[in-house]
Protein backbone atom coordinates (compact mmCIF):
# COMPACT_ATOMS: atom_id res chain seq x y z
CA UNK A 1 0.00 0.00 0.00
CA UNK A 2 2.87 2.02 -0.39
CA UNK A 3 1.56 5.35 -3.04
CA UNK A 4 3.60 5.46 -6.21
CA UNK A 5 1.20 8.22 -6.91
CA UNK A 6 3.04 10.86 -4.45
CA UNK A 7 5.62 14.05 -5.89
CA UNK A 8 8.87 12.13 -4.74
CA UNK A 9 11.61 14.50 -3.52
CA UNK A 10 15.12 14.17 -3.18
CA UNK A 11 16.06 13.43 0.45
CA UNK A 12 19.07 16.03 0.05
CA UNK A 13 21.55 17.64 2.64
CA UNK A 14 18.29 19.23 4.17
CA UNK A 15 17.33 15.93 5.97
CA UNK A 16 20.21 15.59 7.99
CA UNK A 17 20.32 16.40 11.59
CA UNK A 18 22.20 18.95 13.54
CA UNK A 19 23.81 16.98 15.87
CA UNK A 20 24.25 19.92 18.13
CA UNK A 21 20.17 20.09 18.69
CA UNK A 22 20.81 16.70 19.98
CA UNK A 23 22.10 18.21 22.84
CA UNK A 24 19.27 20.37 23.72
CA UNK A 25 16.43 17.41 23.22
CA UNK A 26 14.32 16.20 26.03
CA UNK A 27 14.00 19.69 28.39
CA UNK A 28 11.65 17.82 30.47
CA UNK A 29 13.74 14.55 31.27
CA UNK A 30 17.22 14.94 33.50
CA UNK A 31 19.62 12.47 32.13
CA UNK A 32 19.43 9.22 34.04
CA UNK A 33 16.06 10.22 35.82
CA UNK A 34 13.44 8.18 36.05
CA UNK A 35 10.52 10.13 35.83
CA UNK A 36 9.49 12.80 33.78
CA UNK A 37 7.34 16.00 33.94
CA UNK A 38 5.06 16.43 31.32
CA UNK A 39 4.38 20.10 30.74
CA UNK A 40 0.90 20.50 32.61
CA UNK A 41 -0.40 20.62 36.24
CA UNK A 42 0.00 17.36 37.84
CA UNK A 43 1.72 16.47 34.82
CA UNK A 44 4.92 14.11 36.46
CA UNK A 45 5.05 10.59 35.57
CA UNK A 46 7.80 7.59 36.21
CA UNK A 47 9.58 6.14 33.34
CA UNK A 48 8.62 2.52 33.66
CA UNK A 49 10.02 -0.55 31.83
CA UNK A 50 7.90 -3.17 30.80
CA UNK A 51 8.24 -6.24 28.81
CA UNK A 52 9.62 -5.60 25.22
CA UNK A 53 9.60 -1.86 26.07
CA UNK A 54 12.25 0.44 27.12
CA UNK A 55 11.45 3.20 29.98
CA UNK A 56 8.09 4.74 28.84
CA UNK A 57 6.06 7.25 30.43
CA UNK A 58 3.99 5.49 32.53
CA UNK A 59 0.04 7.13 33.06
CA UNK A 60 -1.90 4.14 34.97
CA UNK A 61 -0.22 1.06 36.31
CA UNK A 62 -3.62 -1.58 36.29
CA UNK A 63 -4.26 -1.56 33.28
CA UNK A 64 -1.10 -0.30 31.42
CA UNK A 65 -1.03 3.15 30.01
CA UNK A 66 2.20 3.60 28.88
CA UNK A 67 2.92 6.92 26.80
CA UNK A 68 5.95 7.41 24.21
CA UNK A 69 8.70 10.03 25.35
CA UNK A 70 8.34 12.91 22.57
CA UNK A 71 12.25 12.53 21.93
CA UNK A 72 11.45 9.10 19.78
CA UNK A 73 10.20 10.87 17.36
CA UNK A 74 13.43 12.38 16.46
CA UNK A 75 15.00 8.83 16.59
CA UNK A 76 13.06 7.72 12.87
CA UNK A 77 10.09 7.69 11.11
CA UNK A 78 9.10 4.74 11.87
CA UNK A 79 8.41 4.76 15.93
CA UNK A 80 10.53 1.48 17.50
CA UNK A 81 8.51 -1.14 18.96
CA UNK A 82 9.79 -0.73 22.16
CA UNK A 83 9.08 2.69 22.58
CA UNK A 84 5.49 2.21 21.15
CA UNK A 85 2.76 3.94 23.37
CA UNK A 86 0.11 1.36 25.04
CA UNK A 87 -3.43 2.04 25.62
CA UNK A 88 -5.56 -0.48 27.24
CA UNK A 89 -8.99 -0.44 28.75
CA UNK A 90 -9.79 -3.12 31.03
CA UNK A 91 -8.87 -4.89 34.09
CA UNK A 92 -7.27 -7.55 32.42
CA UNK A 93 -4.89 -6.35 30.14
CA UNK A 94 -2.90 -7.50 28.58
CA UNK A 95 -4.45 -10.89 28.35
CA UNK A 96 -1.92 -13.65 29.94
CA UNK A 97 0.48 -14.86 27.14
CA UNK A 98 -0.78 -18.37 27.38
CA UNK A 99 -3.70 -17.59 25.65
CA UNK A 100 -1.72 -15.89 22.66
CA UNK A 101 0.41 -18.65 22.42
CA UNK A 102 0.14 -20.59 18.60
CA UNK A 103 -1.39 -23.65 20.32
CA UNK A 104 -4.10 -21.40 22.02
CA UNK A 105 -4.94 -18.69 20.07
CA UNK A 106 -7.64 -18.78 17.39
CA UNK A 107 -10.15 -15.94 15.45
CA UNK A 108 -13.03 -16.44 14.89
CA UNK A 109 -15.93 -14.74 12.21
CA UNK A 110 -19.24 -15.21 12.87
CA UNK A 111 -22.66 -13.43 13.15
CA UNK A 112 -24.15 -12.88 9.96
CA UNK A 113 -21.89 -14.49 7.67
CA UNK A 114 -22.69 -17.61 5.35
CA UNK A 115 -19.55 -20.32 6.64
CA UNK A 116 -18.45 -19.33 10.50
CA UNK A 117 -14.52 -19.60 10.96
CA UNK A 118 -11.84 -20.52 13.28
CA UNK A 119 -8.07 -18.90 12.20
CA UNK A 120 -5.31 -19.70 13.76
CA UNK A 121 -2.56 -16.86 12.94
CA UNK A 122 -0.69 -19.43 10.80
CA UNK A 123 -3.94 -20.31 8.59
CA UNK A 124 -4.76 -16.87 8.30
CA UNK A 125 -0.87 -16.48 6.55
CA UNK A 126 -1.25 -19.40 4.65
CA UNK A 127 -4.86 -18.77 3.23
CA UNK A 128 -4.51 -15.30 2.79
CA UNK A 129 -2.55 -12.79 0.56
CA UNK A 130 -0.25 -10.62 2.58
CA UNK A 131 -0.84 -6.65 2.91
CA UNK A 132 1.29 -3.90 4.22
CA UNK A 133 0.60 -0.30 5.39
CA UNK A 134 3.15 1.99 7.25
CA UNK A 135 0.20 4.01 8.89
CA UNK A 136 0.33 6.07 12.15
CA UNK A 137 -1.72 4.82 14.83
CA UNK A 138 -2.89 8.04 17.55
CA UNK A 139 -5.04 7.70 20.49
CA UNK A 140 -7.90 9.19 20.76
CA UNK A 141 -7.31 11.52 23.23
CA UNK A 142 -3.40 11.27 22.63
CA UNK A 143 -2.03 15.24 23.80
CA UNK A 144 -5.23 15.84 26.30
CA UNK A 145 -3.29 17.11 29.26
CA UNK A 146 -3.35 20.56 27.24
CA UNK A 147 -6.91 20.91 27.17
CA UNK A 148 -8.06 24.36 28.92
CA UNK A 149 -9.74 23.42 30.55
CA UNK A 150 -8.76 20.62 31.82
CA UNK A 151 -10.71 17.61 31.20
CA UNK A 152 -11.16 14.13 32.92
CA UNK A 153 -9.32 10.86 31.00
CA UNK A 154 -5.95 9.93 30.72
CA UNK A 155 -3.66 13.50 30.48
CA UNK A 156 -1.70 12.46 27.94
CA UNK A 157 1.24 14.81 26.41
CA UNK A 158 1.90 14.54 22.83
CA UNK A 159 3.20 10.55 23.01
CA UNK A 160 0.34 8.77 22.76
CA UNK A 161 0.72 8.25 18.91
CA UNK A 162 3.14 6.56 16.62
CA UNK A 163 4.18 5.03 13.05
CA UNK A 164 4.77 1.32 12.00
CA UNK A 165 4.82 -1.00 8.99
CA UNK A 166 1.76 -3.35 9.99
CA UNK A 167 2.21 -6.64 8.29
CA UNK A 168 -0.75 -8.68 7.92
CA UNK A 169 -4.21 -9.91 6.01
CA UNK A 170 -6.97 -7.61 4.61
CA UNK A 171 -10.19 -7.73 6.68
CA UNK A 172 -12.10 -7.31 3.47
CA UNK A 173 -10.70 -10.98 2.03
CA UNK A 174 -11.43 -13.04 5.73
CA UNK A 175 -14.93 -11.51 5.77
CA UNK A 176 -15.30 -12.44 1.83
CA UNK A 177 -14.25 -15.95 3.05
CA UNK A 178 -16.38 -15.95 5.62
CA UNK A 179 -19.25 -14.90 3.32
CA UNK A 180 -20.27 -11.51 4.30
CA UNK A 181 -24.10 -11.73 4.78
CA UNK A 182 -25.73 -8.65 2.63
CA UNK A 183 -28.09 -7.89 5.07
CA UNK A 184 -25.03 -7.33 7.78
CA UNK A 185 -25.33 -3.62 8.98
CA UNK A 186 -22.22 -3.59 11.18
CA UNK A 187 -18.42 -5.74 11.94
CA UNK A 188 -17.98 -5.89 15.68
CA UNK A 189 -14.59 -6.32 16.90
CA UNK A 190 -13.01 -7.92 20.23
CA UNK A 191 -10.03 -8.29 21.78
CA UNK A 192 -8.77 -11.20 24.42
CA UNK A 193 -8.70 -8.16 26.94
CA UNK A 194 -11.59 -8.51 29.69
CA UNK A 195 -13.43 -6.23 32.45
CA UNK A 196 -12.84 -7.39 36.48
CA UNK A 197 -16.60 -7.52 37.32
CA UNK A 198 -19.25 -8.60 35.07
CA UNK A 199 -21.00 -5.27 35.07
CA UNK A 200 -18.14 -3.78 32.98
CA UNK A 201 -18.72 -3.25 29.25
CA UNK A 202 -16.32 -5.25 27.52
CA UNK A 203 -14.07 -3.27 25.22
CA UNK A 204 -15.67 -4.01 21.70
CA UNK A 205 -15.29 -1.54 18.81
CA UNK A 206 -17.71 -1.51 15.87
CA UNK A 207 -17.67 -0.33 11.81
CA UNK A 208 -19.68 0.06 9.54
CA UNK A 209 -20.24 -3.46 7.04
CA UNK A 210 -19.43 -1.31 4.00
CA UNK A 211 -16.32 0.39 5.65
CA UNK A 212 -15.25 -3.57 6.92
CA UNK A 213 -14.80 -4.01 3.19
CA UNK A 214 -12.34 -1.74 2.82
CA UNK A 215 -8.94 -3.03 1.30
CA UNK A 216 -6.86 -1.31 3.10
CA UNK A 217 -7.81 -2.37 6.87
CA UNK A 218 -5.31 -5.26 8.25
CA UNK A 219 -5.59 -8.11 10.47
CA UNK A 220 -1.59 -7.38 11.28
CA UNK A 221 0.58 -9.82 12.95
CA UNK A 222 3.36 -7.91 13.09
CA UNK A 223 4.76 -4.60 13.51
CA UNK A 224 8.08 -2.87 11.67
CA UNK A 225 9.66 -6.57 11.31
CA UNK A 226 8.51 -8.67 14.12
CA UNK A 227 5.60 -10.24 15.84
CA UNK A 228 3.37 -7.73 17.16
CA UNK A 229 4.47 -6.81 21.16
CA UNK A 230 2.69 -8.34 23.52
CA UNK A 231 1.70 -5.00 24.99
CA UNK A 232 0.90 -3.61 21.49
CA UNK A 233 -2.15 -6.54 20.73
CA UNK A 234 -0.01 -10.07 20.03
CA UNK A 235 -0.22 -11.93 18.21
CA UNK A 236 -2.96 -10.04 15.88
CA UNK A 237 -4.80 -6.61 15.81
CA UNK A 238 -6.64 -4.29 13.76
CA UNK A 239 -5.54 -1.70 11.61
CA UNK A 240 -7.41 0.97 10.57
CA UNK A 241 -4.93 3.20 8.57
CA UNK A 242 -6.44 7.21 9.26
CA UNK A 243 -8.85 5.96 11.83
CA UNK A 244 -8.10 6.67 15.83
CA UNK A 245 -6.55 3.93 18.03
CA UNK A 246 -9.85 2.86 19.45
CA UNK A 247 -10.73 0.66 16.36
CA UNK A 248 -7.07 -0.86 16.40
CA UNK A 249 -8.36 -4.06 18.60
CA UNK A 250 -5.86 -5.70 20.11
CA UNK A 251 -5.57 -9.33 20.61
CA UNK A 252 -8.16 -9.83 18.12
CA UNK A 253 -9.81 -13.08 18.80
CA UNK A 254 -13.25 -12.28 17.96
CA UNK A 255 -15.41 -10.81 14.42
CA UNK A 256 -18.79 -10.45 14.30
CA UNK A 257 -21.24 -9.59 12.07
CA UNK A 258 -24.29 -7.58 13.16
CA UNK A 259 -27.77 -6.92 11.83
CA UNK A 260 -28.27 -3.89 13.56
CA UNK A 261 -26.42 -0.88 14.65
CA UNK A 262 -23.92 -2.02 18.14
CA UNK A 263 -25.20 -0.38 20.85
CA UNK A 264 -21.99 -1.02 23.03
CA UNK A 265 -20.81 1.71 25.91
CA UNK A 266 -17.69 2.18 23.99
CA UNK A 267 -19.23 3.21 20.56
CA UNK A 268 -21.93 4.95 22.54
CA UNK A 269 -21.47 7.37 24.73
CA UNK A 270 -17.88 6.33 24.91
CA UNK A 271 -15.47 7.90 22.03
CA UNK A 272 -17.91 10.25 20.49
CA UNK A 273 -17.36 13.68 19.17
CA UNK A 274 -19.88 16.97 18.58
CA UNK A 275 -21.55 16.62 15.51
CA UNK A 276 -19.57 19.33 14.35
CA UNK A 277 -16.97 19.77 11.30
CA UNK A 278 -14.23 20.80 13.87
CA UNK A 279 -15.52 17.84 16.53
CA UNK A 280 -15.30 21.45 18.96
CA UNK A 281 -17.52 23.28 21.20
CA UNK A 282 -17.76 26.22 23.19
CA UNK A 283 -15.40 25.57 26.35
CA UNK A 284 -16.99 24.16 29.21
CA UNK A 285 -20.70 23.58 27.74
CA UNK A 286 -21.71 19.68 25.96
CA UNK A 287 -22.18 19.16 22.73
CA UNK A 288 -26.10 18.64 21.51
CA UNK A 289 -25.16 15.61 19.25
CA UNK A 290 -22.73 13.80 19.25
CA UNK A 291 -21.18 11.13 16.55
CA UNK A 292 -18.26 8.08 16.41
CA UNK A 293 -14.90 9.37 16.63
CA UNK A 294 -13.32 8.31 13.74
CA UNK A 295 -10.84 9.84 11.26
CA UNK A 296 -7.58 11.96 12.57
CA UNK A 297 -7.46 15.73 11.41
CA UNK A 298 -4.30 16.66 10.11
CA UNK A 299 -1.20 17.53 13.07
CA UNK A 300 2.41 18.60 12.75
CA UNK A 301 5.13 18.72 15.19
CA UNK A 302 8.59 19.83 16.07
CA UNK A 303 10.66 16.92 16.87
CA UNK A 304 14.68 18.20 16.90
CA UNK A 305 14.00 21.11 19.33
CA UNK A 306 11.72 20.67 22.48
CA UNK A 307 10.81 23.78 24.59
CA UNK A 308 13.51 25.15 26.18
CA UNK A 309 15.98 24.43 24.35
CA UNK A 310 18.92 26.79 23.48
CA UNK A 311 20.01 27.95 19.85
CA UNK A 312 22.71 29.78 19.13
CA UNK A 313 22.57 33.07 17.64
CA UNK A 314 23.21 33.55 13.71
CA UNK A 315 24.36 29.73 13.40
CA UNK A 316 22.29 27.61 11.21
CA UNK A 317 20.25 25.01 12.47
CA UNK A 318 18.01 22.64 10.93
CA UNK A 319 14.92 21.98 12.51
CA UNK A 320 12.99 19.07 12.06
CA UNK A 321 9.55 17.67 12.67
CA UNK A 322 6.80 15.19 11.51
CA UNK A 323 2.89 15.97 10.00
CA UNK A 324 0.48 13.36 9.53
CA UNK A 325 -3.21 13.24 8.69
CA UNK A 326 -5.81 10.73 7.81
CA UNK A 327 -4.41 9.38 4.46
CA UNK A 328 -4.90 12.23 2.10
CA UNK A 329 -1.56 13.57 2.46
CA UNK A 330 0.49 16.34 3.94
CA UNK A 331 0.61 18.73 1.11
CA UNK A 332 2.80 21.62 2.56
CA UNK A 333 4.44 22.76 6.11
CA UNK A 334 5.24 26.10 6.96
CA UNK A 335 7.17 26.93 10.08
CA UNK A 336 7.20 30.28 11.62
CA UNK A 337 9.66 31.44 14.14
CA UNK A 338 8.27 35.09 14.85
CA UNK A 339 5.08 33.19 16.99
CA UNK A 340 3.09 32.82 13.68
CA UNK A 341 3.27 36.57 12.29
CA UNK A 342 5.80 35.48 9.23
CA UNK A 343 5.63 31.81 7.77
CA UNK A 344 7.75 29.97 4.83
CA UNK A 345 7.35 27.00 3.41
CA UNK A 346 9.71 23.99 5.29
CA UNK A 347 10.89 21.17 2.61
CA UNK A 348 8.81 18.01 2.57
CA UNK A 349 11.06 14.79 3.10
CA UNK A 350 10.05 11.42 0.82
CA UNK A 351 6.81 10.51 1.45
CA UNK A 352 6.97 6.61 3.19
CA UNK A 353 3.41 6.37 2.71
CA UNK A 354 0.34 8.30 2.84
CA UNK A 355 -0.92 7.16 6.38
CA UNK A 356 2.67 7.57 7.60
CA UNK A 357 4.56 10.03 9.48
CA UNK A 358 5.84 12.52 7.10
CA UNK A 359 9.49 14.51 7.70
CA UNK A 360 9.89 17.95 7.31
CA UNK A 361 12.99 20.13 7.68
CA UNK A 362 13.97 24.23 7.62
CA UNK A 363 17.20 25.71 7.78
CA UNK A 364 16.78 28.33 10.30
CA UNK A 365 19.51 31.00 11.89
CA UNK A 366 17.99 32.67 15.15
CA UNK A 367 19.20 36.67 14.55
CA UNK A 368 19.58 37.75 18.17
CA UNK A 369 19.92 36.25 21.77
CA UNK A 370 16.63 36.29 23.31
CA UNK A 371 13.31 34.38 23.59
CA UNK A 372 11.55 32.83 20.60
CA UNK A 373 8.32 30.96 19.61
CA UNK A 374 8.52 28.32 16.89
CA UNK A 375 5.73 26.69 14.96
CA UNK A 376 4.69 24.40 12.27
CA UNK A 377 1.83 24.14 10.59
CA UNK A 378 0.67 21.55 8.23
CA UNK A 379 -1.68 21.24 5.07
CA UNK A 380 -3.12 18.40 3.54
CA UNK A 381 -4.16 17.46 0.03
CA UNK A 382 -7.76 18.33 0.90
CA UNK A 383 -6.67 22.12 1.84
CA UNK A 384 -7.71 20.86 5.59
CA UNK A 385 -5.29 22.39 8.31
CA UNK A 386 -4.07 23.13 12.11
CA UNK A 387 -5.78 25.65 13.99
CA UNK A 388 -3.19 28.11 16.26
CA UNK A 389 -5.87 28.42 18.91
CA UNK A 390 -6.83 24.95 20.69
CA UNK A 391 -10.18 23.47 20.17
CA UNK A 392 -12.10 22.07 22.88
CA UNK A 393 -14.47 19.06 23.31
CA UNK A 394 -15.82 17.55 26.73
CA UNK A 395 -13.49 13.95 26.10
CA UNK A 396 -10.16 15.50 25.13
CA UNK A 397 -10.05 14.26 22.03
CA UNK A 398 -8.55 14.99 18.44
CA UNK A 399 -6.14 18.11 19.56
CA UNK A 400 -4.47 19.31 16.63
CA UNK A 401 -3.69 23.29 16.96
CA UNK A 402 -0.56 24.29 16.19
CA UNK A 403 2.19 23.23 18.94
CA UNK A 404 4.57 26.63 19.67
CA UNK A 405 8.20 25.99 21.18
CA UNK A 406 9.41 28.42 23.53
CA UNK A 407 13.11 28.15 22.97
CA UNK A 408 15.91 30.15 23.89
CA UNK A 409 18.84 32.56 21.58
CA UNK A 410 21.95 32.71 23.16
CA UNK B 1 62.38 19.82 24.04
CA UNK B 2 64.13 16.69 22.22
CA UNK B 3 63.46 16.58 18.56
CA UNK B 4 61.92 13.16 19.42
CA UNK B 5 59.24 14.89 21.32
CA UNK B 6 58.67 17.93 19.35
CA UNK B 7 57.56 15.40 16.51
CA UNK B 8 55.63 13.69 18.67
CA UNK B 9 53.43 16.79 19.39
CA UNK B 10 53.89 17.76 16.00
CA UNK B 11 52.00 14.24 14.92
CA UNK B 12 49.99 14.70 17.56
CA UNK B 13 48.78 18.25 16.65
CA UNK B 14 48.28 16.67 12.55
CA UNK B 15 45.88 14.18 13.90
CA UNK B 16 43.83 16.72 15.87
CA UNK B 17 43.49 18.85 13.11
CA UNK B 18 42.57 16.07 10.29
CA UNK B 19 40.01 14.78 13.33
CA UNK B 20 38.31 17.95 13.68
CA UNK B 21 38.56 18.32 9.85
CA UNK B 22 36.69 14.68 9.61
CA UNK B 23 34.32 15.73 11.91
CA UNK B 24 33.33 19.33 10.47
CA UNK B 25 33.13 17.83 7.07
CA UNK B 26 30.93 14.47 7.91
CA UNK B 27 28.11 14.41 6.78
CA UNK B 28 25.52 14.42 10.02
CA UNK B 29 23.26 11.60 10.50
CA UNK B 30 20.41 11.26 8.62
CA UNK B 31 16.85 10.26 10.42
CA UNK B 32 16.67 6.95 9.48
CA UNK B 33 13.39 5.62 8.10
CA UNK B 34 13.36 2.22 9.91
CA UNK B 35 13.54 2.00 13.72
CA UNK B 36 16.81 0.42 15.21
CA UNK B 37 15.95 -3.56 16.20
CA UNK B 38 15.58 -4.83 19.56
CA UNK B 39 16.08 -8.39 20.79
CA UNK B 40 13.36 -8.87 23.46
CA UNK B 41 15.11 -12.38 24.55
CA UNK B 42 15.75 -11.71 27.74
CA UNK B 43 12.23 -10.44 28.59
CA UNK B 44 10.74 -11.96 31.23
CA UNK B 45 7.03 -12.12 30.62
CA UNK B 46 5.91 -9.94 33.77
CA UNK B 47 4.45 -6.70 34.48
CA UNK B 48 6.09 -4.14 36.93
CA UNK B 49 4.25 -3.02 40.23
CA UNK B 50 3.74 -0.15 42.19
CA UNK B 51 1.35 1.97 41.71
CA UNK B 52 0.93 5.30 43.43
CA UNK B 53 -0.35 5.29 47.41
CA UNK B 54 -3.60 7.30 47.83
CA UNK B 55 -3.63 10.18 49.92
CA UNK B 56 -4.72 9.63 53.50
CA UNK B 57 -7.39 11.14 54.59
CA UNK B 58 -11.17 10.65 55.33
CA UNK B 59 -12.64 8.23 52.71
CA UNK B 60 -9.68 6.76 51.48
CA UNK B 61 -10.86 3.25 52.34
CA UNK B 62 -14.19 3.90 50.55
CA UNK B 63 -11.65 4.06 47.32
CA UNK B 64 -10.17 1.44 48.06
CA UNK B 65 -12.95 -0.91 48.49
CA UNK B 66 -14.71 0.25 45.39
CA UNK B 67 -12.58 1.66 42.69
CA UNK B 68 -9.20 -0.03 42.68
CA UNK B 69 -10.90 -3.21 42.20
CA UNK B 70 -10.89 -2.78 38.43
CA UNK B 71 -7.87 0.33 38.89
CA UNK B 72 -5.10 1.22 40.07
CA UNK B 73 -5.00 4.18 42.43
CA UNK B 74 -2.95 6.58 39.46
CA UNK B 75 -6.31 6.89 37.76
CA UNK B 76 -7.10 9.19 40.41
CA UNK B 77 -3.65 10.29 41.34
CA UNK B 78 -2.87 11.62 37.51
CA UNK B 79 -5.89 13.31 36.85
CA UNK B 80 -5.60 17.48 37.08
CA UNK B 81 -7.23 19.11 40.27
CA UNK B 82 -10.62 18.95 38.99
CA UNK B 83 -14.05 20.39 40.20
CA UNK B 84 -16.47 18.53 42.82
CA UNK B 85 -19.22 18.16 39.99
CA UNK B 86 -16.50 16.76 37.78
CA UNK B 87 -15.60 14.22 40.58
CA UNK B 88 -19.21 13.79 41.13
CA UNK B 89 -19.60 12.58 37.24
CA UNK B 90 -16.82 10.64 37.21
CA UNK B 91 -17.95 8.75 40.12
CA UNK B 92 -21.71 8.30 38.46
CA UNK B 93 -19.79 7.13 35.42
CA UNK B 94 -18.03 4.30 37.57
CA UNK B 95 -21.02 3.26 39.30
CA UNK B 96 -23.53 3.56 36.46
CA UNK B 97 -22.12 2.49 33.56
CA UNK B 98 -18.87 0.55 34.40
CA UNK B 99 -20.60 -1.38 38.01
CA UNK B 100 -18.39 -0.10 40.19
CA UNK B 101 -20.51 -1.61 43.92
CA UNK B 102 -20.43 1.69 45.13
CA UNK B 103 -23.59 2.00 47.45
CA UNK B 104 -25.50 5.07 46.81
CA UNK B 105 -24.74 5.94 50.62
CA UNK B 106 -21.28 6.04 50.18
CA UNK B 107 -21.29 8.52 47.29
CA UNK B 108 -20.92 11.42 49.07
CA UNK B 109 -18.17 10.41 51.03
CA UNK B 110 -16.23 9.44 47.99
CA UNK B 111 -16.86 12.92 45.82
CA UNK B 112 -15.73 14.40 49.41
CA UNK B 113 -12.59 12.24 49.59
CA UNK B 114 -12.09 12.64 45.99
CA UNK B 115 -12.63 16.75 45.73
CA UNK B 116 -10.89 17.33 49.23
CA UNK B 117 -7.66 15.52 47.50
CA UNK B 118 -7.77 15.43 44.38
CA UNK B 119 -9.60 18.59 43.82
CA UNK B 120 -9.51 22.11 42.88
Amino acid sequence: MVTPDFPTLSRRGFLRAGSLLAASLSAFRLPGADSITLPFANGERPLVKYPQKRPLIRHTTRPPQLETPFSVFNESLLTPNDAFFVRYHLTNSPPKPEALQPDQFRLTVKGKVATPLTLSVEELKTRFEIAEVVAVNQCSGNSRGFFQPRVQGGQLGHGAMGCARWRGVRLADVLKAAGLDATAKQVVFNGLDTPFLPATPDFLKAIDADQALDPEILLAFEQNGEPLPWLNGFPLRLVVPGHYGTYWIKHLHEITATDAEFKGFFMNPGYRIPDDPCAAIEPGTTPKRTVPISRFNVRSFITSVEAGATLKAGVQTLLRGIAFDDGHGIREVVFSADGGRSWRAAELGKPVDKYAFREWTVAFTPERAGPLTLMAKATNRLGQSQPLEPLWNPSGYMRNCVEPISVHVA
Amino acid sequence: MSPKLRLKLTRFAVRRLVAAFCVLTAPLAEIPVEPAKNSFASDAWKLPEGQPALRAGPGADLVTNNCLLCHSADYVATQPPLTRAQWQAGVEKMRGKFGAPIKTNDVTALVDYLTNNYGK
